[in-house]
């Protein structure tokens, strides 16, 4: 009897060190929940976006899925609950109004993957660290921003660029120095204009300071603000002012897929690839966790993919070959790091002028 | 009370601003001599002798006049010494002068900041008024809505929902008039769902009137409830209908007046514009005569301020506060429309951001007047162009602070330009029949 019992510890031992290896390299996950913030999947917004970075990770790694909608913010612990009672091992929440909701849930659960897009992962106020089954996407805007002010600088005739920009958080600070930055990398004596306005969704003010740029004498107009930068673009591109949409390609959304009036001046979009930084983060559990930065954030930048600018669909005529191959090279500089944007990645501020 | 009164003998109200002898006259005189003496002392020395501003006045901002900055901010600065010296004699036969002078200096304060601040550069004046307008119409339109509500004796803290209602549901019904297969020209949609939005905010008034008039709920908390109600709903709209429809952000067509469009300056900031804009000048036409020169106005009138009175004589005071709070919300409904269908194309949850709020201020400062809430709403449309102006002519200030002025510029304009504000007298009270 004693006999038996040490062949099956002895089973049971081999078992185990054939199976930890095995595990270092294999998925930490089989199954994807995500939950939305108030809204749905298909709403045009980051939470769609996110979902389709889902769907493609599920597609390519062959793993289970789901998603929740959350209808009212009293509704996220709920939804993380049954995420977690249904037994799915990693949960994607959307949005900055997550992030405390998602850490609570982190922290109680360490053997679920959290993964938190637009959430900023780090040391609470008290100094204890993050849970290091949580991981925050962090995006490069101001990447986005710089590839903006290049096309923008590019393309103006009259030397005066103008910028309407939401609330000043670090992502829109981030958005307008790397634009300002960008535009003068082009052409140094460029006078860009800018204006922060107090709400995200106030469009007539937006509106309203295009069409003071556009008095200025701007031709460029770069807005980035949700639907109050939204509304800059669509005034000042039926001014006649080209203009250039943020976050998504904004001729899909804003611009109604070219049906409205205005649609051929809008030049680019400067890109937050939401999906692709997803969609990484999942790529990391199946690969094994190793660039999985728990308790961290992974930074979206050009490097990797996570910032960019849209094609001009319809304003193709006004973009020439030479200014996409511009922005591509710059675009290719601020991968290898021969470009940098002078712009604090976490605050947004301009960095001060260093000797390179 | 009784024996107060007997023995009560009139005392001159006097307060220490009259001891002093401190005037309206004299604080401003002061206040420009102060400014005058900084602009002196510091203009020619932070600003480049050579340097000029130049003013352009078109669409565009290529032609203009170049001005000087320093020899005009200095010519400005003594204008502005000797106003306010002038309006520190107590020469009685001067008054009329001393008005005008502090009138003109006050008149230049804009523009002279404009150009000391756009020095070296330029700035579209034009372009400014015609946004100040722009942005100043739907607290207009929402001041008059309050106008006619409050007038009657309701008081109506509901604008902004019924704003927010009128622009979804006006944006939501033209989406579905184009997807409807009626075959409708993107005018005629446009057209009916501009009158879907006001009834819409018409409705909701309906809702207003209802508990605060029929069941003499609280108006404030009718008002609450109201604008609690609209958040839910046009969100709830947004997601069930816009989300997944491609409709396009048009917006109303822009219409110039013929003839009167190419007067300078003036053809470009009051006769070119869109159609709610044209409709808050008649509008606010409609409410100054039909208040003070009809007799519904009188009713009105005398509703809000006394209603057994009117009772007494005959009139329906519930009637008289039931079609009053209906008119409001239609006005409202249609400073609604402004902000989806005729300016951003779009429905965005909450884009009325505290508009009919302000809206309220701009009634209050108006004097619960037309013209004054025109005066009112024409201030905050103003104050909100020129701290995004002062923003990005690069005045060295935290873009918050600058984000303050339109709030800075009311505190200051009501508490030293416009006396006491006193609202109807039954203006929030229901009314009971005694």
């Amino acid at each position: 009897m004693k006999k038996q019992g040490f062949l099956i510890f002895l089973i049971a031992a081999l078992l185990v060190l054939a199976v930890v290896p095995a595990l270092a390299q294999d998925s930490l996950i089989e199954s994807v929940c995500l939950v939305t913030d108030v809204g749905k999947v298909n709403d045009g917004t980051f939470n769609q976006f996110a979902y389709e970075g889902m769907l493609a990770a599920v597609e390519d790694f062959g793993l289970d899925s789901t998603y929740i909608e959350t209808q009212a913010q009293t509704d996220y612990d709920t939804n993380l609950n049954r995420c977690i009672e249904e037994g799915y091992d990693a949960i994607v929440t959307v949005g900055f109004l997550l992030a405390d909701a998602t850490r609570a849930k982190a922290a109680e659960r360490p053997d679920v993957y959290f993964i938190g897009v637009d959430q900023f992962v780090g040391e609470d106020a008290d100094g204890n660290p993050a849970p290091s089954n949580y991981v925050g996407l962090q995006f490069r805007e101001d990447q986005a921003g710089f590839l903006a002010g290049v096309l923008a600088a590019q393309l103006t005739e009259s030397g005066i660029v103008g910028g309407v920009y939401g609330i000043d958080i670090p992502p829109v600070i981030k958005y307008r120095n790397g634009f300002e930055q960008g535009a003068k990398f082009i052409n140094p004596d460029i006078k860009t204009l800018g204006v922060y306005i107090d709400s995200f969704t106030a469009p007539d003010r937006g509106a309203s300071a295009a069409g003071q740029f556009i008095g200025e004498g701007a031709d460029v107009i770069f807005g980035a603000g949700g639907p109050t930068g939204s509304g800059a673009i669509t005034r000042a591109a039926q001014d006649g002012a080209l203009v250039i949409g943020v976050d998504q390609d904004e001729f899909l959304t804003t611009f109604g897929n070219g049906e409205t009036p205005g649609a051929e001046n809008l030049i680019s979009s400067a890109l937050k690839r939401v999906d692709v930084a997803v969609y990484t983060a999942i790529e990391a559990l199946v690969n094994g966790g190793e660039d999985f930065p728990g308790g961290t954030n992974l930074i979206m930048s050009a490097e990797n993919d996570g910032v960019g600018f849209a094609e001009p669909h319809l304003a193709a005529d006004k973009v020439s070959e030479e200014v996409i191959a511009k922005m591509e090279e710059v675009l290719a500089g601020l991968k290898d790091g021969s470009i940098v944007t002078g712009v604090d990645p976490v605050t947004g501020e301009l960095l001060p002028e260093e000797e390179s | 009370m009784a024996t107060a009164s007997s023995t009560w003998t009139p005392v001159e109200a006097r307060s220490w601003r009259d001891t002093l002898k401190i005037t309206r006259t004299g604080i401003f005189s002061v206040f420009f001599i102060l400014i005058g003496l900084w602009i002196l002392l510091s203009a020619p020395q932070n600003i480049a002798g050579d340097a000029s501003t130049l003013l352009t006045f078109d669409r565009t901002g290529q032609q203009g006049i170049s001005v000087p900055t320093v020899p005009f901010a200095v010519v400005v600065a003594l204008l502005y010494v000797a106003g306010g010296i002038v309006g520190l004699l107590s020469t009685p036969r001067l008054s009329r002068i001393k008005f005008i002078w502090l009138l003109v200096n006050g008149l230049l304060i804009i523009p002279t900041v404009l150009i000391i601040i756009a020095a070296g550069g330029r700035t579209n004046i034009v372009v400014m008024l015609q946004e100040s307008l722009r942005l100043a119409t739907p607290i207009v339109l929402g001041a008059l809505a309050g106008i006619w509500c409050e007038r009657s004796g309701v008081v109506n803290i509901a604008i902004e929902g019924m704003m927010l209602t009128g622009a979804a549901l006006g944006f939501v019904s033209y989406t579905l008039l184009l997807q409807s297969g009626l075959g409708l020209s993107n005018e005629w949609a446009q057209f009916l769902a501009v009158i879907i939005a006001v009834l819409s905010g018409g409705l909701m008034a309906v809702l207003h009137a209802w508990l605060s008039i029929t069941f003499k709920t609280n108006q404030i908390v009718s008002g609450t409830v109201i604008n609690i109600l609209a958040i839910g709903l046009t969100s709830y709209l947004r997601l069930e209908v816009l989300v997944n429809a491609e409709a396009a952000r048009a917006t109303l067509q822009t219409v110039q007046i013929p003839l009167l469009k190419d007067i300078p300056v003036m053809g470009d900031v009051f006769f070119t514009g869109k159609p709610i804009f044209y409709g808050m000048f008649m509008l606010l036409l409609v409410t100054h005569v039909v208040l003070y020169y009809t007799r519904w106005g009188l009713r009105t009138r005398a509703v809000g301020e006394n209603p057994h009175a009117a009772d007494t004589l005959g009139v329906n005071v519930q009637r008289n506060r039931w079609i009053n709070v209906i008119i409001g919300g239609l006005i409202a409904g249609l400073a609604g429309a402004w902000f989806s269908l005729e300016t951003s194309g779009a429905f965005d949850d909450q884009m009325t951001a505290g508009r009919g709020f302000i809206a309220l201020a701009a009634m209050i400062f108006g004097k619960w007047t037309p013209i004054g809430a025109f005066g009112g709403g024409l201030l905050f449309g103003f104050s909100d162009a020129l701290g995004q102006r002062f923003q990005f002519l690069g005045v060295p200030v935290p873009p918050q602070f600058l984000q303050m002025v339109p709030y800075f510029v009311t505190l200051v304009v009501l508490a030293g330009l416009i006396g006491k504000s006193s609202a109807p007298k039954a203006d929030g009270i229901p009314y009971e029949k005694s």
